[in-house]
């Protein structure tokens, strides 16, 4: 597809004996919010690594901005702004060390925007990371990956664990992500009600299988039964009992 | 089912069992030895003390280093940090703070102190030396719970725990050792080793309760203003200069920190040395030798990039998805460990000459200096004064990256491994050069050596031939940087094969077994390995 994001084809990878994905492949359209769901352990993470040139594709291929991140690390991660489900900033930085730091690797980094999200976001400059609580850690995090406004970004595990207003922070930073300049957003979350609020396009992942990938409006209608339309959960519930995984 | 107590000690056993069980299996060897001594009536003599200190002295003393570390947590967590090295994960236990330092410390004791039983008992046989029975057990016990509580604690400034610790220990040591070598009888030694016991105790309690209620003050004076203005250099910084500031803030200061912390206290020893010129010049080649000692510990940790324990080995998602090349990440490590080896030895080369001067022990050495000058001639001892700088200069970034190969493939296995070997061959490697010397077979050994060091050359560039044929079948690196890491390798080699022919007598040393030792002395397989090894962390 000329106007994908990412394309994936046929992508397999086995950690040991276990198989974390299975022939997987997708096509992200450029400018949608793309959901990426399934639960903990169904191989989310492992894709996204893909995704960002942290594991190497062993069997299929993995596209982005039609590059090979692999081996074009810097052609691919300079458009994207990542946030890590672990949440690994560097403990021994300040935030503003943090931003000046990050700033370094973006030409396009937006200093009025950066400090906009700084506010936004109460981060104070002179705080060391290791001393902020887990939601401003998340919201530092957030703030360098939306800095220099990417192309795509790409969001694991955004909001676990993290209070109601984080989570607030994290999706309303999403949508003013999409709303301004129609950029993509990838989104990984075992949170299927934070999905269906922000998502338009949805991928249901189990046991590193595929088994589903529509836009959010189609994978409704077509689940709908007698007019009531389930919830994504249903759905997801309904697919996985289906599969038998 | 475990109760409080043993599940405690059960998690000492898990986490460390199998150097429990590599201690264990020392000291049944050794058991074994001495039983068949026993039943035989014959006596095993050893050629000499080294002999001795290479069965005995070394493994027991890194046994009980090793349980030291263990029942300090010293083997994790920041050393340095101010916070308290106690594992926070066990204030949320239900156990009192009696119970958190109690079982540590009841633990810690009781192994030091079989450890001293075992010791005792077997080395009564082969070295005929007079050992004492009870103050080493006293003495062994202090010192693990002292290192404890001082490890325990939480401190206001960074780096503060490894004075103190320094101090307080080697203040022990000392008052012990004067006792011992004024032939203090061995209930006077007991005095003095057994009441610390209880104080150390006292103290371990204060740190645990300290650490617990998060009570760790802080004098690090306020610099917001130099904050902002370090800030604001990073702001001009390319990638590459913001990847090489941040492997530098990481891990780019250990070396010359800890050189700065050691230095001074050997070069005290200028102060005592009164005029005996060999003795002097140990001290300054001490002095020295430091960075390159140093390096080789802190080379562990210039290997890492992890930004948190959890990636204390891989690359951290936040580092490995910055859009950098995989050399580009590479280069930015060897940058940094240029310029800590460099302020390392800028550290050195100012207080040596300071302390020299200060002592008042410069007459001493220029005197010597002279008598140097005045045998091999002015320029060549110039030259040689120059080179010995360089080389050392040079060693302690070989230190400093010759395990960078094995730190950034981030296999945990593997990082350990290669520091046990290390570790291992640094402790053998002096003694089997004394019994080398002292069984005289020098001769043979020099004989041999032509073979020796062709059979490391072969084996090191068929190692980099393979790393080669992998480096252009992955292309971590371009066709350019390929080969001028090939000519640099090549001029190095010149370079220091002219030098050293320059310097020695080709009558005593041929100039082949020169060739061997250049081409050995400048890293090459390992180093070209590192890009492989970051390709693999990063990708997988």
């Amino acid at each position: 597809m000329a106007d994908s994001v990412i394309q994936i084809a046929n992508l397999t990878r086995r950690f040991g004996t276990r198989t974390a994905l299975d022939s997987v492949s997708l096509s992200l359209p450029r400018g949608a919010v793309y959901g990426l769901v399934g639960a903990n352990g169904a191989g989310k993470t492992t894709l996204i690594r893909h995704i960002l040139g942290l594991l190497k594709a062993e069997t299929g291929s993995v596209s982005v901005f039609g590059l090979d991140p692999v081996v074009d690390p810097v052609g691919v991660l300079s458009r994207i702004g990542y946030l890590s489900e672990e949440n690994d900033l560097p403990g021994w930085m300040r935030v503003d060390e943090l931003i000046r730091y990050t700033r370094a690797f973006y030409p396009k980094w937006d200093d009025a925007y950066a400090d906009e999200l700084r506010q936004a976001f109460a981060l104070d400059r002179s705080a060391i990371v290791k001393t902020l609580s887990k939601g401003q850690k998340a919201r530092a995090g957030l703030l360098v990956a939306l800095a220099h406004r990417p192309e795509l970004l790409v969001l694991d595990e955004p909001s676990s664990g993290l209070d109601p207003i984080v989570r607030r922070d994290i999706l309303g930073a999403v949508i003013r992500t999409v709303a301004h300049e129609g950029r993509t957003v990838l989104f990984s979350s075992h949170l299927l009600d934070e999905v269906e609020e922000v998502a338009d396009h949805v991928t249901m992942i189990s046991n590193g299988r595929v088994l589903l990938s529509a836009p959010l409006e189609a994978i409704k209608s077509s689940h709908s039964v007698l007019g009531r339309v389930p919830s994504l959960d249903e759905i997801f519930h309904t697919r996985v009992s289906d599969r038998g995984v | 089912m475990l109760t409080r107590r043993s599940a405690l000690g059960w998690e000492f056993w898990r986490r460390h069992r199998w150097g429990f069980r590599a201690i264990a299996i020392y000291f049944a060897l050794i058991a074994a030895i001495k039983l068949v001594i026993v039943i035989r009536g014959v006596p095993v003599v050893f050629g000499s003390d080294v002999g001795f200190a290479f069965a005995v002295t070394v493994p027991i003393t890194v046994s009980f280093l090793y349980v030291l570390a263990v029942f300090t947590y010293g083997l994790s967590g920041d050393l340095a940090a101010r916070e308290s090295m106690y594992p926070a994960r066990m204030f949320t236990l239900p156990l009192s703070n009696a119970a958190l330092v109690d079982w540590p410390m009841l633990y810690g004791a009781m192994a030091m102190v079989s450890l001293w039983i075992l010791t005792r008992w077997l080395s009564a046989w082969p070295s005929g030396f007079s050992i004492p029975y009870v103050w080493p057990a006293t003495l062994a016990a202090a010192l693990v719970m002292w290192t404890q509580a001082l490890v325990w604690l939480p401190y206001p400034l960074p780096g503060l725990r490894v004075i103190v610790a320094v101090v307080v220990l080697c203040v022990i040591d000392a008052i012990v050792l004067l006792a011992v070598y004024s032939k203090a009888p061995e209930w006077v030694v007991v005095v003095i080793t057994a009441p610390q016991i209880p104080v150390a105790y006292a103290v371990g309690r204060v740190a645990v309760a300290r650490a617990r209620r998060g009570v760790a003050p802080d004098w690090r004076f306020s610099r917001a203003e130099s904050r902002v203005m370090r800030a604001e250099r990073l702001t001009h910084l390319s990638a590459a200069e913001a990847q090489t500031w941040y492997e530098w803030r990481r891990n780019g200061r250990s070396l010359p920190v800890w050189v700065a912390i050691i230095l001074p206290l050997e070069l005290l020893l200028l102060w005592v040395a009164g005029t005996s010129t060999s003795l002097l010049i140990e001290i300054v080649l001490g002095a020295l030798a430091t960075p390159i000692v140093v390096a080789t510990f802190a080379a562990v940790s210039v290997s890492t990039t992890g930004g948190s324990t959890s990636h204390l080995h891989g690359l951290p998602p936040f580092i490995a998805a910055r859009p950098l090349t995989d050399a580009q990440l590479l280069a930015a490590k060897l940058k940094m460990t240029i310029r800590s080896t460099l302020v390392a030895w800028t550290v050195v080369l100012v207080a040596t000459p300071v302390a020299v001067c200060w002592s008042g022990t410069w007459p001493t050495l220029r005197d010597w200096a002279r008598n140097v000058a005045a045998t091999i001639g002015a320029p060549r001892a110039i030259v040689l004064l120059v080179v010995i700088v360089a080389v050392m200069v040079l060693s302690t970034w070989r230190q400093l990256v010759q395990s960078l190969y094995f730190g950034l493939t981030g296999n945990d296995r593997l990082i350990k491994g290669s520091v046990f070997v290390s570790l291992l061959l640094a402790s053998i490697l002096g003694p089997l050069a004394i019994w080398i010397v002292d069984s005289e077979r020098v001769g043979v050994i020099w004989s041999a050596m032509p073979l020796v060091l062709s059979a490391l050359v072969c084996a090191k560039m068929l190692a980099a031939g393979w790393v080669v044929a992998r480096l252009v079948r992955a292309r971590p690196l371009t066709d350019g940087t390929l080969v001028m890491g090939a000519a640099s390798w090549t001029i190095a080699v010149m370079a220091l094969f002219g030098l050293l022919a320059w310097l020695t007598d080709a009558a005593l040393i041929p100039r082949y077994l020169i060739m061997l030792v250049a081409i050995l002395s400048v890293p090459l397989a390992r180093l070209s390995a590192a890009p492989l090894a970051m390709a693999q962390n990063r990708h997988g």
